[in-house]
């Protein structure tokens, strides 16, 4: 793959490391207004571990057995799993190429399985969403924007592992979606993990979370 | 409705402005619109609205935020669905967050992100009340409060009548003509609180409640001036009044020299007071435990001795979601009622799982949202029947006139009781000044 070995850059891949840095700053600046804002002082007396509420907040507060968003919706859950794991390799993927890391040929194919297995489950996301009353109905278009260029970063992935003539394309997709990124509903990539130190040490320090045994 | 004037946005968007920490800029940007908040709230599920789904009640703070403080709801608001804090949404706002949540929290814990609803729901308050749109009827409840010392507004007269005559059938029933409910006595234990409900509507929980202390011998007392253990500025979002109500309760233990203060069955009660106050007047408050927690220690301690065979009918138990979610005590209720009943059988989901019984977030205090309150009370009925249970207690007053409407409507045929008087049925006491 002739593209993954140039030592120079490409005019896409420039595009590309422009947009990086810029959806890094973006979310940068989100990070660092959320630490400089700081958590909230507490006043009333300690009954728990704020510290152990946390850390349920990431494990135990997050198993799907217990979590109705989870067991009443189990299509939809693993379809959000694999979804999500697919983002995180590609994005790992997208590093690779940048710095002109080949994953070699038999990587590739799984990589591009998982590529495509993410595509198609945010594309079965996008089918429910459009048809999905509930979902219809609190949907904007930030939410089809965002999920359709996540799609399209997957889908060129894939390709790109297979048909190496794609990487032009799938630089120029990624450079769309990471300078959206912080704009519009994917910057919960950061917010995801305040809420749910938040929630953590609220919980924890009521001695709610993690929950005792009766 | 009034209409929204510049100055009544300026005054709501100073929430937004006055960040004192990330909590609320987290929570107004963490919903990902994945709509599986919706089978977690009663609202939704007893009326299939989708306006009702718990995001969106999110949403429609969030989306005043985005129009007024990002990038992308400035510039392309209909891109995000940043909207203007105009009439229109104004009015969508008291619907939704005074009209159709009980700040429940049971959404919370099920979100698949770990957007906390319920606060964005109560700073939505918040804005609505600095805007001066809380509903007539939750603001005269709060001004009740803030103008009389209780929320239903008893002339003391009334209530020592009430007191005296509870007295008088604790005497009774404990044929100790000494027994007493001790008012405005200092350098007692115990500052003990009421919910105003029980010297208007339910005063045999005041003497059972006296009957526990009796048998555990504990030392306490009521005060005229400041026994409301509500807060109703918690639900009506306004802080400086919560600070106003929250802050007379402990002067007021100051003023009687007690222990610690012992707040009644009542859920939002316990929260406001335990958990909330404290963070509205900025200090920690003195020692502050729930009457439920009490009466469990006395049990452990032996301080009283509860016999099992006196209630023999089913008892089924109801969690306070504010007592439980918001304010985890949950072994508590469960250790006595194991302790003081036969048969209890849990409802199903309970805990930290349980629904709403319908009457909180102030839906109690809001008339106009009668109709709602009992649709989404269907919930509850079900949980119930499903125990066969003929008792149904609860620690909280609220709760209580919730349940006992629901018991009607739904002809469910159960007795609703207090956690007290649960306890105060099992007790067989002897007369302490014939000892
Ligand atoms: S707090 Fe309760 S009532 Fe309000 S949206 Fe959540 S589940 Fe529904
Ligand atoms: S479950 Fe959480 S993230 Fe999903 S729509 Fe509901 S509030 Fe938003």
């Amino acid at each position: 793959m002739v593209v993954y070995n140039t030592v120079l850059m490409y005019w896409f891949e420039w595009i590309a490391l422009g947009a990086l840095l810029i959806c890094l700053s973006g979310l940068a600046y989100h990070m660092i207004r959320l630490i400089r804002l700081g958590v909230q002082d507490d006043y009333s007396a300690r009954a728990g571990s704020p510290v152990a509420g946390v850390f349920y907040s990431f494990t135990g507060g997050m198993d799907p057995r217990h979590k109705e968003s989870a067991y009443l919706n189990l299509p939809t859950y693993v379809s959000g799993v694999i979804f999500h794991i697919a983002v995180f390799v590609t994005i790992v993927l997208f590093f690779l190429f940048l710095t002109g890391v080949n994953p070699g040929q038999s990587a590739s194919l799984i990589l591009s399985v998982v590529a495509f297995s993410g595509a198609v489950t945010g594309a079965g996301m996008l089918i429910k969403r459009l048809r999905d009353p509930k979902l219809r109905y609190l949907s904007n278009a930030d939410d089809f924007i965002s999920l359709l260029l996540v799609i399209v970063f997957l889908i060129l992935a894939g390709l790109t592992l297979l048909i190496p003539a794609a990487y032009p394309v799938f630089m120029l997709a990624s450079s769309l979606l990471l300078l959206y990124m912080p704009l519009g509903k994917l910057r919960h990539a950061v917010y995801f993990f305040a809420a749910r130190i938040h929630l953590g040490r609220f919980y924890g320090w009521r001695n709610v979370w993690p929950p005792r045994k009766v | 409705m009034e209409k929204v004037t510049k100055d009544k946005i300026k005054a709501g968007l100073e929430v937004f402005r006055q960040l004192h920490d990330s909590k609320l800029l987290t929570h107004l940007n963490s919903c990902v619109h994945c709509g599986l908040c919706a089978d977690s709230c009663l609202y939704y599920l007893t009326m299939k609205d989708e306006r009702m789904i718990p995001a969106n009640k999110v949403d429609v703070v969030a989306s005043v935020y985005r129009r007024y403080h990002t990038l992308a709801g400035r510039l392309a608001p209909r891109l995000v669905n940043a909207r203007e804090l105009d009439d229109a949404t104004v009015e969508e706002m008291v619907d939704l967050l005074f009209g159709a949540c009980t700040m429940c929290g049971r959404c919370v814990r099920h979100c698949s992100i770990g957007v906390d609803i319920e606060y964005v729901v109560r700073m939505g308050r918040k804005i609505l009340s600095d805007m001066g749109y809380v509903p007539a009827s939750l603001q005269a409840t709060v001004n009740a409060a803030l103008e009389t010392g209780n929320n239903m507004a008893i002339p003391d007269e009334e209530f020592l009548d009430t007191i005296e005559w509870m007295e008088e059938e604790l005497q009774d029933e404990l044929e100790d003509p000494q027994a007493e409910i001790p008012v405005n006595q200092p350098g007692k234990n115990v500052l003990y609180t009421l919910n105003p409900r029980e010297p208007k509507f339910f005063p045999l929980s005041i003497s059972a409640m006296a009957k526990v202390f009796y048998a555990a011998g504990e030392s306490w007392s009521l005060s005229t001036t400041m026994y409301d253990v509500t807060n109703y500025a918690y639900f009506s979002g306004n802080e400086e009044h919560g600070a106003t109500i929250g802050q007379r309760i402990h002067e007021e233990m100051e003023k009687m020299q007690a222990g610690k203060l012992v707040l009644a069955e009542c859920g939002h009660g316990y929260r406001a007071n335990r958990w909330e106050a404290p963070n509205y007047v900025k200090k920690a408050f003195p020692e502050t435990v729930s009457s439920v927690e009490l009466m469990a220690a006395y049990l452990r301690e032996g301080k009283i001795t509860p016999d099992k065979s006196l209630t023999e009918e089913v008892v089924t138990l109801h969690d306070p979601c504010n007592l439980v979610r918001g304010g985890g005590i949950w072994h508590e209720q469960r250790y006595i009622l194991n302790r003081c009943v036969q048969h209890f059988e849990e409802m199903s989901p309970h805990g930290l799982d349980n629904f709403c019984c319908g009457g909180g977030g102030g839906q109690l205090a809001m008339g106009e949202y009668n109709d709602r309150r009992l649709k989404i009370a269907e919930i509850k009925a079900e949980q119930i029947r499903k125990t066969v249970a003929k008792i149904v207690a609860t620690p909280c007053h609220n709760c209580v006139d919730q349940l006992s409407q629901i018991n009607v409507d739904f002809k469910l045929n159960v007795q609703i009781k207090t956690i007290a008087e649960i306890v105060a049925d099992s007790l067989v006491i002897e007369p302490k000044s014939q000892k």
